[in-house]
């Protein structure tokens, strides 16, 4: 992380804290929810609950920024990075095996 | 070539799921079971940020150190001057009807 993480990132961390602390409850009511085997009225007390749940539990609202700019667009998923971060960096010879390419 | 009656490929599906320990659903009905079958994904996603150290964070983990956030205290000094001047924030509205969007229409 740069000097201090931007709001974005706040709500990614957040988002991430939100999904480990509520991942095993929504994956049980997941799993009742969708299991044809019980009685329908079960099943839709379950989607109920998970409905009830906030948006930062979903797994689906994280997404990954960069860790050096917080940018979330053109991201290297190898390094985390931006991709002018990347090549800052790999200018800089912080990325072990990266080399700028010359033919 | 014979044709296998499809009762019997049934049983041998019933047999296989028998040795390979898993479920035999020949109708494909749903379970749920890929929901509780699924890795967990927090504690990876957790650490995808590295940890950082700041002030604050360090003097709120250790308050018997007395750490001074130089940066917080000219924030809060500079919002203090700023009130002197009559430049601070405005009041909270304490109801609906005083907001600034309500004042602006009459």
């Amino acid at each position: 992380m740069g000097l201090r993480p931007n709001i974005r990132v706040l709500r990614d961390m957040k988002a991430r804290q939100g999904v480990l602390d509520n991942e095993v409850t929504r994956r049980a009511y997941l799993f009742v929810a969708r299991n044809q085997n019980l009685p329908p009225q079960i099943r839709h007390q379950a989607q109920l609950q998970l409905n009830t749940f906030g948006r930062y539990t979903r797994p689906t609202t994280v997404k990954n920024r960069c860790y050096a700019s917080g940018r979330g667009r053109g991201i290297m998923s190898e390094f985390g990075l931006c991709r002018y971060q990347f090549r800052l960096k790999a200018l800089a010879g912080m990325l072990n095996g990266v080399k700028k390419a010359s033919w | 070539m014979s044709v296998v009656p499809p009762s019997r490929l049934a049983k041998l599906t019933k047999l296989r799921c028998n040795i390979f320990q898993t479920v035999y659903n020949p109708t494909g009905i749903r379970t749920g079971a890929k929901y509780l079958r699924a890795r967990l994904r927090g504690p990876a996603m957790m650490s995808y940020y590295p940890p950082t150290l700041n002030i604050s964070r360090v003097a709120r983990m250790y308050p018997e150190l007395e750490l001074v956030d130089e940066d917080e205290e000219q924030r809060l000094q500079d919002i203090e001057d700023r009130k002197k001047r009559g430049k601070g924030a405005p009041k909270k509205a304490k109801t609906k009807e005083d907001g600034r969007r309500n004042q602006r229409r009459k």
